[in-house]
Protein backbone atom coordinates (compact mmCIF):
# COMPACT_ATOMS: atom_id res chain seq x y z
CA UNK A 1 0.00 0.00 0.00
CA UNK A 2 1.45 3.40 -1.01
CA UNK A 3 1.38 6.52 1.16
CA UNK A 4 -1.78 7.86 -0.49
CA UNK A 5 -3.72 4.68 0.37
CA UNK A 6 -3.46 3.01 -3.04
CA UNK A 7 -1.77 -0.30 -3.87
CA UNK A 8 1.19 -0.70 -6.22
CA UNK A 9 0.21 -1.98 -9.65
CA UNK A 10 1.50 -5.19 -11.21
CA UNK A 11 3.52 -5.33 -14.45
CA UNK A 12 3.03 -6.32 -18.09
CA UNK A 13 3.27 -10.06 -17.48
CA UNK A 14 0.36 -9.94 -15.04
CA UNK A 15 -1.77 -7.88 -17.43
CA UNK A 16 -1.05 -10.41 -20.18
CA UNK A 17 -2.38 -13.14 -17.87
CA UNK A 18 -5.50 -11.06 -17.16
CA UNK A 19 -5.99 -10.55 -20.90
CA UNK A 20 -5.62 -14.29 -21.46
CA UNK A 21 -8.12 -15.04 -18.70
CA UNK A 22 -10.67 -12.70 -20.27
CA UNK A 23 -10.24 -14.36 -23.67
CA UNK A 24 -10.74 -17.78 -22.02
CA UNK A 25 -13.99 -16.58 -20.45
CA UNK A 26 -15.20 -15.37 -23.86
CA UNK A 27 -14.30 -18.76 -25.37
CA UNK A 28 -16.24 -20.46 -22.57
CA UNK A 29 -19.26 -18.27 -23.29
CA UNK A 30 -19.23 -19.27 -26.95
CA UNK A 31 -18.74 -22.94 -26.00
CA UNK A 32 -21.73 -22.88 -23.67
CA UNK A 33 -23.88 -21.22 -26.34
CA UNK A 34 -23.66 -24.35 -28.48
CA UNK A 35 -24.21 -26.94 -25.75
CA UNK A 36 -27.97 -27.12 -26.15
CA UNK A 37 -28.71 -25.50 -22.79
CA UNK A 38 -32.18 -24.19 -22.06
CA UNK A 39 -32.76 -20.51 -22.68
CA UNK A 40 -32.82 -19.67 -18.97
CA UNK A 41 -29.75 -21.72 -18.15
CA UNK A 42 -27.74 -20.15 -20.98
CA UNK A 43 -28.79 -16.67 -19.90
CA UNK A 44 -27.79 -17.37 -16.30
CA UNK A 45 -24.39 -18.72 -17.33
CA UNK A 46 -23.67 -15.87 -19.72
CA UNK A 47 -24.66 -13.28 -17.12
CA UNK A 48 -22.46 -14.84 -14.45
CA UNK A 49 -19.49 -15.04 -16.83
CA UNK A 50 -20.07 -11.47 -18.05
CA UNK A 51 -20.11 -10.20 -14.46
CA UNK A 52 -16.87 -12.08 -13.71
CA UNK A 53 -15.28 -10.58 -16.85
CA UNK A 54 -16.50 -7.12 -15.88
CA UNK A 55 -15.15 -7.49 -12.34
CA UNK A 56 -11.73 -8.51 -13.69
CA UNK A 57 -11.68 -5.64 -16.20
CA UNK A 58 -12.88 -3.17 -13.58
CA UNK A 59 -10.40 -4.32 -10.97
CA UNK A 60 -7.30 -4.71 -13.10
CA UNK A 61 -7.67 -2.89 -16.42
CA UNK A 62 -9.45 0.07 -14.84
CA UNK A 63 -7.28 -0.22 -11.73
CA UNK A 64 -10.11 -0.07 -9.22
CA UNK A 65 -8.33 -2.83 -7.33
CA UNK A 66 -5.47 -0.39 -6.73
CA UNK A 67 -7.53 2.66 -5.84
CA UNK A 68 -8.94 3.61 -2.46
CA UNK A 69 -11.94 1.61 -1.27
CA UNK A 70 -13.99 4.82 -1.15
CA UNK A 71 -14.11 4.82 -4.96
CA UNK A 72 -15.67 1.35 -5.03
CA UNK A 73 -18.21 2.13 -2.30
CA UNK A 74 -19.14 5.45 -3.94
CA UNK A 75 -19.93 3.97 -7.36
CA UNK A 76 -20.66 0.25 -7.44
CA UNK A 77 -23.43 -0.10 -4.82
CA UNK A 78 -25.38 2.67 -6.58
CA UNK A 79 -25.13 0.84 -9.88
CA UNK A 80 -26.15 -2.48 -8.35
CA UNK A 81 -29.15 -0.78 -6.72
CA UNK A 82 -30.20 0.62 -10.14
CA UNK A 83 -30.00 -2.81 -11.74
CA UNK A 84 -31.85 -4.39 -8.83
CA UNK A 85 -34.72 -1.94 -9.20
CA UNK A 86 -34.86 -2.50 -12.97
CA UNK A 87 -35.72 -6.14 -12.32
CA UNK A 88 -39.26 -5.04 -11.53
CA UNK A 89 -40.02 -5.00 -15.27
CA UNK A 90 -40.05 -8.78 -15.69
CA UNK A 91 -43.53 -9.28 -14.26
CA UNK A 92 -44.91 -6.92 -16.87
CA UNK A 93 -43.08 -8.78 -19.62
CA UNK A 94 -44.74 -11.99 -18.44
CA UNK A 95 -48.11 -10.21 -18.44
CA UNK A 96 -47.60 -8.81 -21.94
CA UNK A 97 -46.61 -12.15 -23.45
CA UNK A 98 -49.81 -13.78 -22.16
CA UNK A 99 -52.11 -10.94 -23.27
CA UNK A 100 -54.73 -12.12 -25.75
CA UNK A 101 -54.38 -10.58 -29.19
CA UNK A 102 -57.55 -8.74 -30.14
CA UNK A 103 -58.77 -9.08 -33.69
CA UNK A 104 -59.15 -5.75 -35.55
CA UNK B 1 -4.95 35.42 8.79
CA UNK B 2 -7.35 34.32 6.05
CA UNK B 3 -5.95 32.60 2.97
CA UNK B 4 -6.30 35.03 0.02
CA UNK B 5 -7.36 32.33 -2.44
CA UNK B 6 -10.22 31.26 -0.24
CA UNK B 7 -11.43 34.69 0.80
CA UNK B 8 -11.08 36.48 -2.53
CA UNK B 9 -12.13 33.81 -4.98
CA UNK B 10 -14.34 31.54 -2.93
CA UNK B 11 -14.84 27.84 -3.51
CA UNK B 12 -11.13 27.13 -3.34
CA UNK B 13 -11.25 25.30 -0.06
CA UNK B 14 -10.59 22.12 -2.07
CA UNK B 15 -7.13 23.50 -2.88
CA UNK B 16 -6.33 23.21 0.83
CA UNK B 17 -7.58 19.64 1.27
CA UNK B 18 -6.37 16.39 -0.26
CA UNK B 19 -8.94 14.44 -2.28
CA UNK B 20 -10.53 11.70 -0.16
CA UNK B 21 -10.42 9.49 -3.28
CA UNK B 22 -6.67 9.98 -3.64
CA UNK B 23 -6.97 11.06 -7.27
CA UNK B 24 -7.23 14.18 -9.40
CA UNK B 25 -10.61 15.81 -10.04
CA UNK B 26 -10.56 14.91 -13.73
CA UNK B 27 -10.02 11.24 -12.96
CA UNK B 28 -12.81 11.25 -10.37
CA UNK B 29 -15.17 12.94 -12.83
CA UNK B 30 -14.33 10.27 -15.40
CA UNK B 31 -15.25 7.58 -12.86
CA UNK B 32 -18.53 9.34 -12.16
CA UNK B 33 -19.26 9.64 -15.87
CA UNK B 34 -18.48 5.93 -16.32
CA UNK B 35 -20.86 5.05 -13.49
CA UNK B 36 -23.67 7.07 -15.08
CA UNK B 37 -22.96 5.65 -18.53
CA UNK B 38 -22.96 2.13 -17.11
CA UNK B 39 -26.44 2.81 -15.73
CA UNK B 40 -27.51 3.97 -19.20
CA UNK B 41 -26.22 0.84 -20.89
CA UNK B 42 -27.73 -1.28 -18.13
CA UNK B 43 -31.11 0.33 -18.69
CA UNK B 44 -30.96 -0.16 -22.45
CA UNK B 45 -30.00 -3.83 -21.99
CA UNK B 46 -32.86 -4.29 -19.54
CA UNK B 47 -35.16 -2.69 -22.11
CA UNK B 48 -33.94 -5.17 -24.70
CA UNK B 49 -34.53 -7.99 -22.22
CA UNK B 50 -38.08 -6.78 -21.63
CA UNK B 51 -38.87 -6.64 -25.36
CA UNK B 52 -37.43 -10.09 -25.80
CA UNK B 53 -39.23 -11.63 -22.83
CA UNK B 54 -42.53 -10.12 -23.99
CA UNK B 55 -42.23 -11.44 -27.56
CA UNK B 56 -43.36 -15.03 -28.18
CA UNK B 57 -41.56 -15.29 -31.53
CA UNK B 58 -38.24 -13.54 -30.96
CA UNK B 59 -35.87 -14.42 -33.82
CA UNK B 60 -32.45 -15.95 -33.27
CA UNK B 61 -30.85 -15.27 -36.65
CA UNK B 62 -27.11 -15.20 -35.90
CA UNK B 63 -25.24 -18.10 -37.46
CA UNK B 64 -21.87 -19.12 -36.04
CA UNK B 65 -20.28 -18.16 -39.34
CA UNK B 66 -20.02 -15.34 -40.08
CA UNK B 67 -21.82 -13.47 -37.30
CA UNK B 68 -20.64 -15.09 -34.07
CA UNK B 69 -17.16 -15.59 -35.52
CA UNK B 70 -17.06 -11.91 -36.46
CA UNK B 71 -18.20 -11.07 -32.93
CA UNK B 72 -15.39 -13.21 -31.50
CA UNK B 73 -12.82 -11.38 -33.63
CA UNK B 74 -14.29 -8.04 -32.53
CA UNK B 75 -14.08 -9.10 -28.89
CA UNK B 76 -10.45 -10.17 -29.32
CA UNK B 77 -9.59 -6.87 -31.01
CA UNK B 78 -11.25 -4.80 -28.29
CA UNK B 79 -9.68 -6.76 -25.43
CA UNK B 80 -6.27 -6.40 -27.08
CA UNK B 81 -6.82 -2.67 -27.46
CA UNK B 82 -7.38 -2.47 -23.70
CA UNK B 83 -4.05 -4.24 -23.21
CA UNK B 84 -2.23 -1.80 -25.50
CA UNK B 85 -3.92 1.10 -23.68
CA UNK B 86 -2.46 -0.25 -20.42
CA UNK B 87 0.96 -0.19 -22.07
CA UNK B 88 0.37 3.42 -23.07
CA UNK B 89 -0.51 4.32 -19.48
CA UNK B 90 2.61 2.52 -18.21
CA UNK B 91 4.78 4.35 -20.77
CA UNK B 92 3.27 7.70 -19.76
CA UNK B 93 4.13 6.90 -16.13
CA UNK B 94 7.80 6.56 -17.21
CA UNK B 95 7.43 9.88 -19.10
CA UNK B 96 8.20 8.02 -22.33
CA UNK B 97 6.22 10.32 -24.60
CA UNK B 98 7.13 8.70 -27.96
CA UNK B 99 6.36 5.26 -26.49
CA UNK B 100 3.03 6.45 -25.12
CA UNK B 101 2.04 7.90 -28.48
CA UNK B 102 3.02 4.63 -30.22
CA UNK B 103 0.96 2.47 -27.87
CA UNK B 104 -1.99 4.82 -28.17
CA UNK B 105 -1.59 4.67 -31.93
CA UNK B 106 -1.86 0.89 -31.79
CA UNK B 107 -4.92 1.21 -29.54
CA UNK B 108 -6.53 3.58 -32.03
CA UNK B 109 -5.80 1.21 -34.92
CA UNK B 110 -7.37 -1.70 -33.05
CA UNK B 111 -10.38 0.42 -32.14
CA UNK B 112 -10.77 1.48 -35.76
CA UNK B 113 -10.59 -2.18 -36.81
CA UNK B 114 -13.37 -2.97 -34.32
CA UNK B 115 -15.51 -0.17 -35.74
CA UNK B 116 -14.84 -1.35 -39.31
CA UNK B 117 -15.83 -4.96 -38.50
CA UNK B 118 -18.94 -3.71 -36.77
CA UNK B 119 -20.03 -1.47 -39.61
CA UNK B 120 -19.35 -4.23 -42.12
CA UNK B 121 -21.67 -6.47 -40.15
CA UNK B 122 -24.32 -3.77 -40.00
CA UNK B 123 -24.29 -3.27 -43.76
CA UNK B 124 -24.51 -7.00 -44.31
CA UNK B 125 -27.60 -7.07 -42.09
CA UNK B 126 -29.11 -4.09 -43.94
CA UNK B 127 -28.57 -5.97 -47.20
CA UNK B 128 -30.43 -8.97 -45.74
CA UNK B 129 -33.41 -6.75 -44.93
CA UNK B 130 -32.81 -6.02 -41.25
CA UNK B 131 -33.38 -2.49 -40.04
CA UNK B 132 -34.56 -0.41 -37.10
CA UNK B 133 -38.14 -1.24 -38.08
CA UNK B 134 -37.61 -4.19 -40.38
CA UNK B 135 -37.41 -7.93 -39.82
CA UNK B 136 -37.00 -10.03 -42.98
CA UNK B 137 -38.11 -13.20 -41.13
CA UNK B 138 -41.52 -11.64 -40.50
CA UNK B 139 -41.13 -11.68 -36.72
CA UNK B 140 -41.10 -8.72 -34.30
CA UNK B 141 -39.34 -5.61 -35.59
CA UNK B 142 -38.18 -4.98 -32.02
CA UNK B 143 -35.21 -7.22 -32.77
CA UNK B 144 -33.75 -4.74 -35.23
CA UNK B 145 -34.70 -1.78 -33.06
CA UNK B 146 -32.96 -3.19 -30.00
CA UNK B 147 -29.96 -4.66 -31.83
CA UNK B 148 -29.09 -1.54 -33.80
CA UNK B 149 -29.81 0.77 -30.84
CA UNK B 150 -27.60 -1.12 -28.42
CA UNK B 151 -24.74 -1.78 -30.82
CA UNK B 152 -25.13 1.71 -32.28
CA UNK B 153 -24.80 3.35 -28.87
CA UNK B 154 -21.72 1.24 -28.18
CA UNK B 155 -20.25 2.08 -31.60
CA UNK B 156 -20.82 5.77 -30.90
CA UNK B 157 -18.80 5.38 -27.70
CA UNK B 158 -16.06 3.57 -29.63
CA UNK B 159 -15.81 6.26 -32.31
CA UNK B 160 -15.84 9.15 -29.85
CA UNK B 161 -13.25 7.26 -27.83
CA UNK B 162 -11.03 6.98 -30.89
CA UNK B 163 -11.25 10.73 -31.41
CA UNK B 164 -10.44 11.40 -27.76
CA UNK B 165 -7.50 8.96 -27.85
CA UNK B 166 -6.08 10.63 -30.96
CA UNK B 167 -6.36 14.14 -29.52
CA UNK B 168 -4.87 13.14 -26.17
CA UNK B 169 -2.04 11.18 -27.83
CA UNK B 170 -1.06 14.12 -30.03
CA UNK B 171 -1.20 16.67 -27.23
CA UNK B 172 0.70 14.40 -24.82
CA UNK B 173 3.41 13.84 -27.43
CA UNK B 174 3.75 17.61 -27.77
CA UNK B 175 4.20 17.91 -24.01
CA UNK B 176 0.92 19.72 -23.37
CA UNK B 177 -0.72 16.99 -21.28
CA UNK B 178 0.30 14.92 -18.26
CA UNK B 179 0.28 11.15 -17.60
CA UNK B 180 -2.91 11.75 -15.63
CA UNK B 181 -4.66 12.66 -18.89
CA UNK B 182 -3.53 9.39 -20.46
CA UNK B 183 -4.77 7.38 -17.50
CA UNK B 184 -8.12 9.19 -17.45
CA UNK B 185 -8.66 8.63 -21.18
CA UNK B 186 -7.62 5.02 -20.71
CA UNK B 187 -10.36 4.60 -18.12
CA UNK B 188 -12.95 5.56 -20.73
CA UNK B 189 -11.50 3.14 -23.25
CA UNK B 190 -11.54 0.25 -20.77
CA UNK B 191 -15.16 1.10 -19.98
CA UNK B 192 -16.06 0.77 -23.69
CA UNK B 193 -14.46 -2.68 -23.57
CA UNK B 194 -16.34 -3.54 -20.37
CA UNK B 195 -19.70 -2.69 -21.96
CA UNK B 196 -18.90 -5.01 -24.88
CA UNK B 197 -18.41 -7.84 -22.36
CA UNK B 198 -22.17 -7.62 -21.75
CA UNK B 199 -23.29 -6.72 -25.26
CA UNK B 200 -21.57 -9.68 -26.96
CA UNK B 201 -23.12 -12.45 -24.82
CA UNK B 202 -26.54 -10.85 -24.32
CA UNK B 203 -27.13 -9.50 -27.82
CA UNK B 204 -25.08 -11.85 -30.00
CA UNK B 205 -24.78 -15.19 -28.19
CA UNK B 206 -28.35 -15.16 -26.85
CA UNK B 207 -29.55 -14.66 -30.45
CA UNK B 208 -27.32 -17.36 -31.91
CA UNK B 209 -29.11 -19.74 -34.22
Amino acid sequence: MTSDGTTREPGTKFYLMVWGALLLIVALEVFLTYQGLSHGALLAWLLVLAVVEAAIALGYFMHMRFERRLLFWSTIPYLLMCFLILNHIWRDAARVITMPVQSP
Amino acid sequence: MAHPQVTMHGGHAAALEPSPFGMSSKKLVMWLFITADAATFGAILFGYGFLRAAAPDWPRPFEFSPTILNGLVMTFVLLTSSLTMLQAVAASGRDDRPGTARWMGVTILLGALFAFLHLREWFKMFAEGWGLHANPTGGPVDFGASFFSITGLHLLHVISGLVALAVVAILFRRGRLTPNHIETTGLYWHFVDLVWMFVFPLVYLMNAH
